[in-house]
């Protein structure tokens, strides 16, 4: 992995407000950490922060930071957004070595037609969107890619399918679910009409509130099935 | 439609909805979302309105989450009620919602019609919402500075 060069301003002053202003003036407040050397407030240029995690290994790039004269190997540990405008607000680098085993969280994308699945109207399910590595820094890979064009309805892609490069660890269970050839809905087979008929007749002024619904109808179940994993 | 099972108080009061959301800003299941641009309360009539729009639109294939779950009692009046006399009756639920917030999540489905289905699903709605697409999924960067 190549290494980029970023320029961090040192000294930056603190608080909410002269971070807003750090902020208007295109410039990132960021803090660096890690090998036992003091947190340093620093500032870097928000071009050039793009510039740096806009590459293919994005948020896992190696940086060299230049913080005055000193210099530190590092890595983006956590991105702070906006929650609507989705720019960065706040960025950690943490110090590492290039020895040393860091954890990082990579990408798992799905390559190839499941055209297994598709011809009998299914889904491919991608159960776990990344995986948490160890590896040393120059070993990070950018993306796990997954090939599902063998997939079949009900057929399952685990963990021990995948293929680690040298120098990677992971703590996954060799079993564990990355992707599944799920069936198509229930009511997509014609159900949909009863289903809702159940819905509308299972309306009922249930519990505290008028107005509920009894149940849920119409094949919510993997919808409402994930509301509370989900919030 | 969606409500708590069971509630430790029947009425609650109105609160406030400052503030961007604190948490569930980002795409975390699926490949494309609806992200509130304002705050307000969604009611579970409107949620359920919205994922049936967003599933027949989609017609065949995809998967639907839903982000937000309508845990907050509104009380009503009865009509022609002289004022006093205690809180209204709960009459629905809803979801408040802050800025930020993924409402509703879909995979499956390739871009096009996920954009369809959710800008109907948005129509569904009492406040501004728009498609959203997690990073890394089609041309979209993994890190969006």
């Amino acid at each position: 992995m190549a290494e980029i060069t970023l320029v961090a301003d040192p000294g930056r002053p603190a608080g909410s407000r002269e971070s807003r202003r750090l902020r208007a003036s295109g410039r990132i407040p960021a803090v660096i950490y890690g090998h036992g050397i003091a947190p340093i407030a620093v500032s870097v240029d928000a071009r050039d922060l793009r510039a740096a995690l806009g590459t293919e290994a994005g948020s896992r790039a190696l940086l060299e930071l230049h913080v005055g004269s000193d210099r530190h190997l590092a890595m983006a540990r956590q991105l702070q957004r906006h929650p609507v405008r989705h720019t960065v607000t706040h960025v950690d680098f943490q110090v590492v070595r290039r020895d040393e085993v860091v954890s990082a969280e990579i990408p798992v994308v799905l390559v190839g037609e499941p055209v297994a699945v598709h011809r009998g109207d299914g889904l491919v399910d991608q159960e776990v969107q990344a995986i948490t590595i160890k590896a040393k820094p120059a070993d990070l890979p950018t993306s796990f890619e997954v090939d599902v064009s063998g997939l079949e309805i009900g057929g399952v892609v685990r963990f021990e399918d995948l293929k680690l490069p040298a120098g990677v660890e992971c703590e996954l269970e060799p079993d564990h679910v990355i992707a599944v050839g799920r069936p198509p809905r229930a009511h997509e087979l014609g159900e949909e009409p009863a289903a809702e008929a159940a819905s509308g007749a299972g309306e009922a002024a249930g519990g505290e509130a008028a107005g509920g619904e009894a149940a849920g109808g119409e094949a919510g179940g993997a919808a409402s099935g994930r509301i509370g994993d989900a919030s | 439609m969606l409500m708590p099972r069971k509630v430790k108080h029947r009425k609650q009061q109105r609160g406030r909805m400052s503030g961007m959301a604190k948490g569930g800003e980002s795409i975390n299941f699926g490949d494309y979302g609806i992200q509130a641009l304002e705050p307000g309360w969604i009611t579970a009539r409107q949620i359920e309105a919205a994922r049936i729009a967003m599933t027949r639109h989609v017609r065949r294939g995809g998967k639907v989450w839903i982000r937000v779950f309508p845990d907050k009692p509104v009380t009503e009046k009865p009509a022609e009620t002289r004022m006093g006399s205690g809180k209204g009756n709960p009459e629905h639920w809803v979801a408040v919602v802050k800025p930020g917030r993924v409402l509703f999540e879909l995979s499956g489905v390739d871009e096009t019609l996920a954009r369809g289905a959710m800008e109907r699903a948005i129509q569904k709605l009492p406040i501004k919402a728009r498609f959203v697409i997690r990073p890394g999924v089609g041309a979209t960067p993994e890190v969006q500075v």
